[in-house]
């Protein structure tokens, strides 16, 4: 089967440092494929890679068989990628409504759009009567909804999350895993990157371990699931 | 204090807020969507009111047109002229320059004014002294009770009103105006949503310049003539403008090209000598900003700066 999304051997980083040293992912159609590793690993900064934010020293990006390496950032969300970036970032001076329209902003059509936010107001239907809130006036667990639900505004085939439960509580995680399933089930491909290793190998169906910049581990999620040895060294939390 | 006037001081006063104003809007654009004060702002509004002027000349050459179609021409080519000036000053100068200090791009884009401006007064033919301004509106009055209005006056403000209302609503209704706002808040995640963030931030100066021909061609056909160094002035109220209501707030740089205008027109009321209104509205304006550092609706939030 061919691949959704590929790295190849990326080499990036900020300053002089390379963050990632070579690293080489497949993400598979119609699957979630999860990215984990501790803080700092350097998990968002492959997300950036991935979306032409930082550019790649070395090596390769592909989006179904394409080659996308620092490509211009919105060229590659038109091919159909959408993300919840880490941190959320909904915009705080437009509304909710506002915000969910930007999602769909390279839909032409209105009668679509329109379309999308009632099956986006249908998973999260806290946001409804929330159309004229500012962003920046809710609370984290409702900007992670309508992060969320911005990013499905675009109707992706790849949906890419950094971190949607950071600080939430755990019934909010927990209703989150719950929309992530969900998402998976109406046939998008999810590139996740979590904290909550249990849960998220739980949902997930392929797994990758990051670690200083490079994967220290890969495989079905039950196979990591069982690796406990795994586990103990990269999350202390082995069982 | 003279009073006797009262009701031409208001219509006057009226006059320059819309004009200050859409100078004002442009400072705010540019600063919304690339954190830039770009300072050749004003001379780029110059720069407008004379390639209206030499379309109008132009066309009286070509025939008889009427007044109303030399103008309608002439303010077209004016803002097509700007809006592609501003569009390649964002190109070539301003987004190149991004990353570097924004104190860099407020000092090339001041000599870049410098420039502007003499190169006007170096090939406009006796470039400079003022140039008359071709009266293109009607000058009959109305009067309405005991007031009497120019017809040419009425229609500049209700011209730049409605410029300024229609500006504002396609920022807050038009998916190009979501766009800007977006890119304005977080350019890196408005670029995650899709949006080209050059093309915003060309679109954004072509309108910004665009805006500031009208404002130069009002300037003219107000006071019936332009000169070379009149951009400078107004740029300097514009920017005041947008700073005082704000920079980054729309609804904030109408407000304080208004206020300037109100604070300008209570100076000439208040002084017999003309001068004193500029200075009596410049020492005003620096009290609000002492009181208000960071404008009167500041856009500019913790998380921005
Ligand atoms: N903008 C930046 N400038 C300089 N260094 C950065 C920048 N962003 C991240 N880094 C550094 O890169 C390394 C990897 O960071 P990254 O954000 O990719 O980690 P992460 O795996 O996403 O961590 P977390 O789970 O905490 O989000 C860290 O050492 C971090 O300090
Ligand atoms: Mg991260």
């Amino acid at each position: 089967m061919e691949s959704m999304l590929e790295t190849q051997n990326i080499y990036a980083g900020y300053d002089e440092a390379d963050v990632l040293t070579g690293v080489s992912l497949k993400v598979q159609p119609g699957k979630i494929t999860c990215l984990l590793g501790a803080n700092g690993a350097g998990k968002s900064t492959l997300i950036r890679v991935l979306l032409g934010l930082t550019p790649a020293r070395k090596g390769q990006v592909f989006y179904q068989t394409k080659e996308i390496t620092n490509i211009e950032t919105h060229n590659i969300v038109r091919q159909g990628v959408s993300t919840i970036p880490e941190g959320r970032k909904v915009f705080p001076k437009l509304t909710v409504r506002e915000n969910l329209l930007i999602g769909a902003i390279l839909e032409k059509s209105k009668a679509k759009a329109q379309d999308r936010m009632e099956g986006v107001l249908s998973i999260f239907p806290q946001l409804a009567n929330r159309g004229q809130q500012l962003a920046g006036t809710m609370s984290g667990g409702e900007q992670a909804m309508l992060s969320i639900g911005r990013g499905l505004m675009g109707a992706p085939k790849l949906l890419i999350i950094d971190e949607p439960s950071l600080g939430l509580s755990p019934l909010f995680v927990k209703e989150n895993f719950k929309v992530i399933q969900k998402i998976k089930e109406r046939g998008i491909t999810v590139l996740l990157v979590e904290q909550n290793v249990k849960q998220t190998l739980e949902i997930s169906d392929y797994g990758y371990v990051l670690a200083q910049g490079q994967v220290v581990a890969h495989g079905t999620s039950s196979m990591l699931k069982s690796n406990s040895q795994m586990q103990a060294a990269y999350f202390g939390q082995g069982e | 204090m003279d009073f006797s006037l009262l009701d031409q001081h208001i219509i006057n006063g009226l006059v320059l807020g819309v004009i200050y104003a859409m100078v004002a809007v442009g400072f705010t654009l540019f600063f919304g969507v690339l954190n830039v004060i770009k300072f050749s702002h004003g001379d780029v509004l110059m720069a407008g009111s004379f390639a209206a002027l030499i379309a109008s000349l132009f066309l009286s050459q070509l025939g008889e047109f009427p007044t109303w179609l030399n103008l309608c021409i002439s303010l077209l080519f004016a803002i097509s002229i700007m809006a592609t000036l501003g569009t390649l000053i964002a190109q070539h100068l301003v987004l190149p320059l991004r990353g570097a200090p924004p104190l860099n791009t407020l000092l090339i884009t001041l000599m870049l004014g410098l420039a502007i401006r003499e190169a006007v007064r170096l090939f406009y033919p006796n470039g400079s002294n003022p140039k008359p301004f071709p009266r293109l509106l009607p000058e009959n009055s109305w009067i309405i009770g005991t007031m009497e209005i120019r017809q040419d006056t009425a229609i500049i403000i209700v011209g730049g009103l409605l410029a300024i209302l229609i500006l504002n609503l396609a920022i807050r209704k038009t998916r190009l105006g979501l766009s800007i706002r977006a890119v304005a808040q977080d350019p890196e995640t408005a670029r995650l949503m899709g949006i080209n963030f050059k093309r915003i931030v060309l679109g954004t100066f072509a309108l910004g310049s665009g805006l500031a021909a009208l404002a130069g061609v009002a300037n003219g056909l107000y006071y019936h003539e332009i000169i070379f160094d009149r951009g400078l002035f107004l740029g300097v109220i514009g920017f005041s403008a947008a700073v005082v209501g704000g920079l980054g707030s729309l609804l904030g740089a109408i407000i304080g090209g208004f206020l300037f205008a109100f604070l300008q027109t209570i100076g000439a009321i208040w002084f017999s000598v003309p001068a004193y209104k500029d200075v009596f509205a410049f020492v005003v304006i620096i009290m609000i900003m002492a009181w208000r550092p960071t404008g009167l609706l500041s856009e500019i939030n913790s998380d921005r700066v």
